[in-house]
């Protein structure tokens, strides 16, 4: 088990390899020159080509990924093209917003997911079962800039308006401060997410309340309460641990659109803003960091499979 | 539940305001002013002489101030100089300062700190934005504390108008970006590039009373919808440059001013005279003839500007009034085209990017219009970046931005063989000769002359479609007093928040 | 789609796919909803530019009035056009990139997919490595990069796009094939020297329809979520194209004024992927039942 798992790392690595010398290719792809974006209107012969030298951009490829890819391994993402500053103190504040928005949307949409699926499940073939799958299959279904789009005329614009649209964290305070502007885009990630946890879980646990485990609980005389939660729970939390940690994958890309659609200043409205200034090296370093994230989630997952089933799964999609 | 959605919009769209009495009463002390514009990213700076962005400029206008400046009528006025002068033959300025003018860190302003402030401006090294309208200048010479003469290599009588460029803020002989420093209404507090700045009170400040805050924030948002937002959920007081399709939105609500200024602003389209198919002049003609500029206002502006006549510089005392208002013409364009040898109409690539809000807007209309004469347009949205990259000022056929400039300025900007931003590459000796010399021309009648003269050439050959000129529209809080409206370009009545103050505040 | 396959494959021995699949599929309560929903927007989508101008009364790119005004039966958009015949005009553009991007993904994963299964060997690995690359590659920073890299054009949304599902159908059509492969006609057939790819297409493929059906109703859900979300972010469609992605993006910023520019489109979009949806939830359960009565 141990070599799989030591397998399983090696991989990884491999992974992460390749994906940032495709990483690295694609930023130099891109069309436009860096010193002339910050400079913009203002860029005059002189100051573009004090720029350039200052941003090393006259160096081959090579040695300037070999020297960017070393800086990765000491935490060094280089230094910011458009603002001077290291890029790391730059994405400090907006990787921290961005794990808000996350972690409020995992620590709502898991818990509720598992018990509405399991109520699901519990209820099978009547109404509140009917209810839950076909909301969680409607909401499957939805991209998510719909459903927040809808969340928006809905509590915000149209409807009602009764929470702010848009995040705007006044000077010197961060956007946790004002929990007001965290609702919708939370809400809109909870509900992209938990219909695939909700779902999950429903046919696992039907599968564990038909398995004889449970059967052999109850005609013990075991308590249904204590048969659920002691007994059937349990055992279907593994599997859809697996989904949660595609959903939670998922959402270190998905939530781009969401956070530009809040205007939520999260690593996604960063990435779109240095792919739109050529701030090569923070898009170099956002594109890392979410393929680690993938990359990291789905390992766990995979070592949480090794270690609890044996029989191996795959995950579902997305 | 979507469905829903729909049937319950119409019942219950609808804003919670409760209406303010106007302002009235002469200008309350304190508070803090919340801004807030759309622009700026990490790129953000509060350099004196290198600002870009709208928030850059708001920056820098609050924190430095230049020896004169263009008034809300574009006027030019003196700043920090009492008086700028030209020699008999134009070649040196005499400037004489302000005096008691104090520097945030209390130190006196005097000519040493205006000649140093000139040498980072032009400095080979490093030039900064100014750089440019600044090459006839050789030599900026301390005479007294409070007088300096600016020699120029080039007879230059609108010398004064470069003077007058927001971008030229004095700053002290020592002055480094870290501590920004000048003699503005604001002082440096605190900044987060891209985010927000926090300036504070100038209790030193030369003029009496001004300014009126406490406290000055300026915030950074990224898009219109957001800004918009947060001038209605009361986050901020005062946005600028809001869309002008979306002024309804705005007008609706009782508790909101608009400030709707006309300006001299351009959005042209640009034509490379130097390349097919615009190097024949019909076509070029026909081109300008296939607009509707009525129509185009009223798409692209939502009818909140003025029509345009292929002519910059509408505020210029030489600006060709004479000439008759270019309207739509098909029948004749494709004549035009046929002459040039496009019996059956072309297709050109036009190449836009939203580097101005109303710049694609403008490129579809254009399209859909230029459809009637049988010229085929297919537009090419390029992100802001590629549209600056390489080849910039190098499209055959693009749209470019212009804040209101004067004719010479503007000319020297974009219309000589050696202007940096000549994106037309326009080049006609007449005009060259025209504008050199209206250039040394020190008596207004004659120099008006020349310039109008001049512009008659561009109206009738050049490569600009200038089919009109947005307004500038802001909004703000009722509560807000203080901003007039302001026909520079800039929003918010040119960014001077020195006049502004808060109601209800005592 | 059983019917092509009774056609084609007459000569080679076949496990045909049950017969009763469709039967199954229209049997169930959440297909015809499905059907009837995705029917809906297909329609709108398909015949709306045809009546368009009889409809309405103007074309799509033709100005009405001012910008984001009430006039007409839903207002006119951002440029002052008719958001009806906007509307009515926007769809097919995102059906015919989704079907292609759909298409592509579907072509490149199931080829990878049954080439990797049936091969093995190093084949089996690079593929699936080269998969596990692609996935860790996250859809939206390729698509940031490649459309500003090529430019924001149709062919770019629909490589990327098709790119993007490749892997994720690449892993699903090993693991259908592996089971198939084994099977004593495929070994019947490579005695009688079929070539291979004839037996990837005529013995494989025929035999995995089930699992692709479901896969390609999903990817299809996601092709019209992930292309009609790359024009919301200005990445897909360009002006002046009629595109619902693209109005959404264009008439987002007039919401509180004359919400129908974004309403209608997304609506359209809601209720197209939660037909499709619904009738791919149809469709597994429908082969899950056939492969369970096999």
């Amino acid at each position: 088990m141990a070599g799989l798992i030591f397998r399983r790392l090696s991989i990884s690595a491999i992974i992460l390899l390749v994906v940032s010398i495709l990483v690295f290719v694609a930023t130099l792809l891109l069309p436009g020159d860096p010193a002339q974006a910050i400079l913009g209107q203002q860029a005059t012969p002189e100051r573009l080509a004090a720029l350039r030298e200052q941003m090393n951009l006259n160096d081959p490829f090579a040695q300037r990924y070999l020297h960017w890819l070393g800086g990765l391994f000491v935490g060094d993402f280089g230094v910011s093209t458009a603002s001077g500053g290291s890029v790391g103190a730059l994405l400090g504040d907006r990787i921290a917003a961005s794990l808000v928005l996350m972690v409020a949307a995992a620590a709502i949409s898991i818990p509720v997911g598992i018990l509405v699926g399991t109520y699901s499940a519990l209820r099978r073939g009547r109404a509140g079962d009917h209810a839950a799958t076909g909301i969680s299959l409607v909401l499957a279904a939805l991209p998510d800039f719909v459903i927040g789009i809808v969340l928006v005329t809905l509590f915000s614009t149209t409807v009602f308006t009764v929470l702010p649209s848009v995040t705007l964290a006044p000077p010197g305070e961060q956007v946790w401060d004002y929990p007001s502007q965290l609702i919708l885009p939370v809400l809109t990630l909870v509900l992209v997410v938990m219909p695939y946890i909700i779902r999950m879980m429903r046919t696992t646990m039907i599968e564990v309340l038909d398995s004889g485990y449970v059967e052999m609980a109850r005609l013990k005389g075991v308590p249904e309460r204590q048969v659920i939660w002691r007994h059937a729970l349990p055992h279907a939390i593994a599997p859809v641990a697996q989904v949660i940690a595609i959903q939670l994958a998922w959402l270190a890309g998905g939530i781009v659109v969401v956070e530009f659609l809040f205007r939520y200043p999260g690593v996604g409205q960063a990435l779109v803003d240095a792919v739109t200034n050529r701030d090569v090296q923070v898009v170099q370093a956002l594109a890392m960091l979410i393929a680690a994230v993938y990359v990291v989630v789905n390992l766990l997952a995979d070592i949480v499979g090794i270690l609890t089933n044996p029989k191996l799964r795959t995950g579902g999609t997305r | 539940m979507a469905i829903g959605v729909g049937a319950l919009l119409t019942a219950c769209s609808s804003t919670a305001a409760t209406p303010l009495p106007a302002l009235t009463g002469p200008p309350q002390p304190g508070g803090t002013l919340r801004v807030g514009l759309v622009g700026g990213g990490a790129a953000d700076t509060l350099d004196a002489h290198i600002p870009v962005s709208t928030t850059d400029i708001a920056r820098v206008v609050s924190l430095y101030e230049a020896l004169l400046y263009r008034d809300e009528n574009f006027d030019l006025k003196p700043l920090l100089a009492l008086s700028a002068t030209p020699s008999a033959d134009a070649k040196t300025w005499t400037v004489k300062l302000r005096q008691g003018v104090l520097f945030h860190d209390g130190r006196t302003m005097t000519s040493r700190d205006v000649a140093a402030t000139f040498a980072r401006i032009v400095d080979p090294e490093n030039p900064k934005s100014g750089a440019a309208s600044l090459t006839v200048l050789d030599e900026v010479a301390v005479l007294e504390d409070y007088l300096l003469e600016f020699r120029l290599n080039t007879p230059t009588a609108t010398f004064d108008d470069s003077l007058g460029q927001y971008a030229l803020g004095i700053v002290p002989a020592d002055y480094d970006p870290q501590n920004p420093v000048g003699t503005g209404p604001f002082k440096y507090k605190s900044f987060t590039a891209g985010r927000r700045s926090l300036f504070t009170r100038n209790n030193k400040y030369w003029r009496d009373a001004e300014p009126y805050l406490d406290e000055l924030r300026i915030l950074n948002f990224s898009d219109d919808n957001a800004l918009i937002n947060a001038l209605l959920a009361t986050q901020v007081d005062a946005i600028g440059q809001v869309p002008l399709a979306l002024l309804e939105v705005l007008k609706t609500d009782p508790r909101v001013n608009i400030l709707n200024s006309e300006t001299g602003m351009w959005l042209p389209f640009t034509m490379r005279v130097d390349r097919a198919p615009f190097d024949d002049v019909r076509v070029r003609q026909a081109f300008r003839l296939v607009v509707d500029r009525e129509q185009m206002v009223e798409q692209v502006l939502s009818g909140h500007g003025t029509v345009g006549n292929d002519m910059y510089a509408l505020y210029d005392p030489g600006y060709a009034e004479n000439l008759p208002q270019r309207v739509q013409n098909i029948e004749r364009a494709k004549e035009l085209l046929a002459e040039a040898g496009y019996p059956d109409g072309l297709d050109v690539e036009l190449v836009t990017a939203p580097i101005q809000s109303g710049a694609v807007e403008a490129a579809q209309v254009f399209a859909q219009q230029a459809l009637a004469a049988g010229i085929n347009v297919n537009i090419r949205r390029v992100d802001t970046t590629t549209f600056f990259g390489d080849d910039y000022l190098q499209w055959d056929f693009a749209q470019d931005f212009w804040y209101t400039r004067n004719f010479l300025p503007q000319a020297n900007n974009g219309s000589l063989p050696n202007s940096p931003y000549n994106e037309t590459h326009w080049q006609n000796p007449r005009f060259q000769q025209l504008v050199e010399q209206a250039k040394s021309t020190i008596n207004p009648t004659e120099r008006n002359a020349l310039i109008t003269e001049a512009q008659t050439i561009e109206y009738n050959e050049g490569g600009y479609i200038i089919w009109g000129h947005p307004n500038q529209a802001d909004a703000y809080q009722r509560y807000v007093g203080g901003l007039v409206s302001n026909s520079t370009g800039l929003p918010l009545s040119g960014l001077e928040f020195r006049r502004v103050w808060l109601g209800g505040q005592s | 789609m059983t019917q092509i396959n009774t056609h084609t494959e007459t000569s080679t021995t076949v496990v045909e796919t049950p017969p009763g699949l469709l039967r199954r599929i229209i049997r169930q309560r959440q297909a015809k909803i499905g059907l009837v929903l995705t029917g809906l927007v297909v329609i709108v989508a398909v015949f709306g530019p045809l009546v368009l101008p009889w409809l309405t009364g103007y074309t799509s790119t033709e100005f009405v009035g001012r910008p984001f005004q009430p006039d007409g039966l839903f207002g006119t958009d951002n440029l002052g056009r008719d958001i009806l015949s906007r509307f009515l005009d926007g769809g097919l553009t995102l059906l015919v990139f989704a079907a292609l991007a759909t298409g592509l993904g579907m072509l490149l994963g199931t080829t990878a997919g049954m080439l990797a299964a049936y091969q093995g060997g190093w084949l089996d690995s690079v593929i699936m490595r080269g998969n596990d690359v692609l996935l860790a590659l996250p859809q939206i920073v390729f698509a940031l990069l490649a459309i500003t890299v090529l430019g924001p054009q149709g062919w770019v949304v629909v490589l990327v796009i098709g790119i993007t599902h490749a892997p994720r159908i690449a892993r699903v059509t090993r693991a259908a094939a592996s089971a198939v492969i084994t099977e004593d006609f495929i070994r019947a057939s490579e005695m009688y020297a079929v070539p291979r790819w004839k037996i990837l297409v005529k013995d494989v493929l025929p035999n995995i329809t089930g699992p692709l059906m479901v896969e390609l109703g999903l990817r299809m859900t996601y092709s019209i979520a992930a292309i009609a979300s790359l024009s919301f972010l200005g990445l897909g469609m360009q002006p002046p194209t009629a595109d619902w992605g693209l109005m959404i993006n264009e008439n987002r910023i007039a919401l509180t004024l004359q919400p129908w520019g974004v309403i209608l489109p997304v609506l359209a979009i809601a209720i197209l992927t939660v037909g499709s949806n619904l009738i791919t939830d149809a469709v597994a359960r429908a082969s899950a039942t056939v492969e369970e009565s096999k």
